[in-house]
């Protein structure tokens, strides 16, 4: 049994086959203006390292994600909280609560024990706490996105940042540049200040043990420590690439749905 | 509005709540009948009826933006008054012959001194809206809406008798049943109207005379009667919140698959769910006792919570509904907490809640449709 997943989002596109239950590919690629092309150029992609010919070799797919409408090959689409939720439990099933940070959304949601969303909140409009923040403030301080991750985590004092808009932070961050603050407190105080809000949200549907992040900003280890100190516990990391957990949970409901028929 | 309905009367109502001025409003202008504006449903219309007036209940319909009254309110002020008295500089609101303003929240509330001060208007008046709603307040009301029955009497030349009072009432008790009506065709597993729908057609309610509404609601529902929606929706929703009188806003959450089959907000089942008392002593107190006490409240009355709450279950009780999604305008301090504590309400209930917070305006349209989306899919829909 083939199925696929399709996660088009903001940011990125993700796919990924599998194959009985197993992952056999996954591909991530930056997402294009047009959502149609994104998910077509992504899927083929992972098609072709899974060593399968056609999309027709796929007995299901599901798409997900900001453009999951626009997923012109997919039998069906389902939200990406549902997928996320689904992804993060199949990964790791002791997980309750799920913190997805995307592009341009950061959402949590409770599970209960069979990966199904109990409860969710989700961000406002603005990109506080997104991918669009992190890639915001890397531009301002010329580090790149990874830069930012281990830049936190050398930070001894991290700087107070109360601005969780992109563009309002942005300017706090160039004036504590022009007080000559150290760097890495200034990163790590922009991290400590997006965890703030991550907790917020966390506390908003109730923390249950064990917590993971998915997204693409689940791969910033700095922002994962940062909310480990808001939170009190430790975040839960996850066997497989965060960030392709929405395009998993999307081949998992797929498979689910071909049971169903059988 | 896209829809299924090939009713005419569906029709006109349903272009009077894309509009400000809708073709019967004008007519009625035409004729020389006179307009009075009131923001928040706890003016009573029927005084304004009552002085021979077409009552219309301020909305933002058709603004496109704020540029002319940023200048006059801040960043943290909610979308409608921005958009409204946007409209009021733009003149949109010209067709009015008079204004009531009530202190309902403070936002709204300086929609008044804004344009008090810098509109010239014939008639405006500022009511003092209690904020309990006890037997003393109730008589605090009382006076309140004796002052605004002789303020408008002495300005539009009509003496407002107590006569001509009950008359209003039940022409408005009139509209209430009716709308009821409506809302008891939604009960049915396939509704022949959706939330949507029913939303144009209260919203058109506020913005005819009444005699005119009543007999084309009654033209809908002999249409409607006996017959049956296309169902196959994935869910029964009760959406509960404050100013929502844009039907596109349901439009969206319908589209997901959720059908929006009752409310509890103040476009909606709040108006018209009670009647006011026909048969007590005086019409005034009894405007009083309805506005104040009697009717399911908003979150800006103190005290009243739980009976709010226990409104929302009762209403998804009685049409079956499967959960419930609340509505907020950004900044608006009247439902701040509403939502969180009845959410804690409808948990205990066994009913899930989404909340939501949105600008006056129907925007941001993709995170809608994902969060109604996901709580379809959360109640394994």
């Amino acid at each position: 049994m083939l199925v696929g997943g399709c996660d088009v989002g903001s940011a990125t596109g993700k796919a990924v086959v599998m194959k009985d239950g197993e992952i056999i590919s996954y591909v991530i690629i930056p997402s294009t203006t047009k959502p149609e092309v994104t998910a077509r150029t992504v899927m083929d992609e992972a098609i072709k390292k899974a060593g399968l010919s056609s999309i027709d070799d796929l007995d299901y797919i599901v798409g997900t994600g900001y453009g999951r409408l626009k997923v012109p090959f997919a039998n069906e689409n389902i939200s990406e909280i549902t997928c996320h939720a689904r992804g993060a439990h199949w990964l790791s099933p002791t997980v309750r609560t799920v913190v997805d940070i995307g592009g341009q959304d950061c959402k949590v949601m409770s599970i209960d024990e069979k990966g199904k969303v109990l409860e969710f909140v989700m961000n406002d409009r603005c990109a506080a706490g997104t991918g669009r923040f992190f890639e915001a403030m890397a531009r301002v301080l010329d580090c790149g996105l990874e830069g930012l991750s281990s830049l936190s985590l050398q930070g001894k004092n991290p700087s107070t940042i109360t601005s969780q808009c992109s563009v309002f932070a942005e300017s706090e961050v160039v004036t504590l540049i022009n007080e000559g603050v150290e760097l890495v407190d200034i990163v790590a105080g922009l991290h400590n200040s997006i965890a703030g809000r991550l907790n917020a949200m966390v506390r908003k549907v109730g923390l249950v043990e064990d917590i993971a992040l998915t997204g693409g900003c689940a791969k910033n280890d700095g922002l994962a420590k940062a909310l480990e100190e808001k939170l009190g516990v430790a975040v839960k990391k996850l066997p497989q690439d965060p960030q392709i957990a929405g395009a998993i949970g999307a081949a998992l409901i797929a498979e689910e749905r071909l049971n169903r028929q059988s | 509005m896209e829809t299924n309905l090939k009713s005419k009367a569906f029709q006109e109502f349903s272009n009077a709540a894309e509009t400000l001025v809708n073709p019967v409003l004008q007519r009625w202008k035409d004729q020389g009948g006179k307009v009075v504006g009131y923001f928040c449903s706890t003016v009573p219309e029927e005084i304004i009826t009552a002085a021979g007036l077409t009552p219309f209940r301020m909305r933002a319909t058709g603004s496109t933006g704020t540029e002319e009254s940023d200048a006059f309110y801040s960043s943290i002020n909610c979308s409608f008054p921005r958009h409204c008295f946007n409209q009021v500089l733009t003149g949109d609101f010209k067709f009015l012959d008079g204004i009531v303003c009530v202190n309902s929240c403070d936002h709204v509330r300086r929609i008044y001194d804004n344009w008090k001060r810098f509109v010239p208007t014939d008639f405006i008046e500022m009511m003092s809206l209690p904020r309990k709603t006890g037997p003393d307040q109730v008589g605090w009301y009382t006076e309140e809406l004796a002052m605004l029955k002789d303020k408008v009497g002495k300005h539009f030349g009509v003496e407002i008798t107590d006569d001509r009072l009950w008359e209003a009432v039940k022409l408005h008790n009139e509209t209430r049943r009716l709308q009821k009506k409506l809302y008891e065709l939604r009960k049915q597993e396939k509704p022949p109207i959706t939330g949507a729908e029913t939303l144009a057609v209260m919203v058109a309610g506020t913005a005819m005379p009444k005699e005119q509404y009543n007999e084309k609601l009654r033209e809908l529902l002999d249409e409607l009667s006996g017959t049956e929606g296309p169902g196959g929706h994935r869910a029964r929703l009760l959406i509960v919140g404050g100013i929502l009188d844009d039907p596109a806003y349901i439009k969206v959450i319908e589209d997901q698959g959720g059908l929006v089959v009752t409310d509890s907000t103040c476009f909606g089942s709040r108006l018209m769910w009670v009647e006011v008392d026909e048969n007590a002593s005086d019409p005034i107190s009894a405007l009083a006792q309805y506005y104040l006490t009697d009717r399911p409240s908003c979150p800006r009355m103190y005290g009243e919570h739980d009976n709010r709450a226990q409104y929302v279950i009762d209403m998804c009780r009685e049409f079956n509904c499967d959960g419930v999604i609340g509505e907020r305008l950004i900044f608006c301090d009247s439902w701040l907490v509403e939502h969180y504590m009845l959410g804690q309400d409808l948990k205990a209930a066994g009913i899930p809640m989404l909340k939501l917070d949105r600008e006056y305006l129907t925007s941001g349209i993709g995170q809608l449709r994902t969060r109604v989306q996901a709580f379809l899919e959360t109640m394994g829909r």
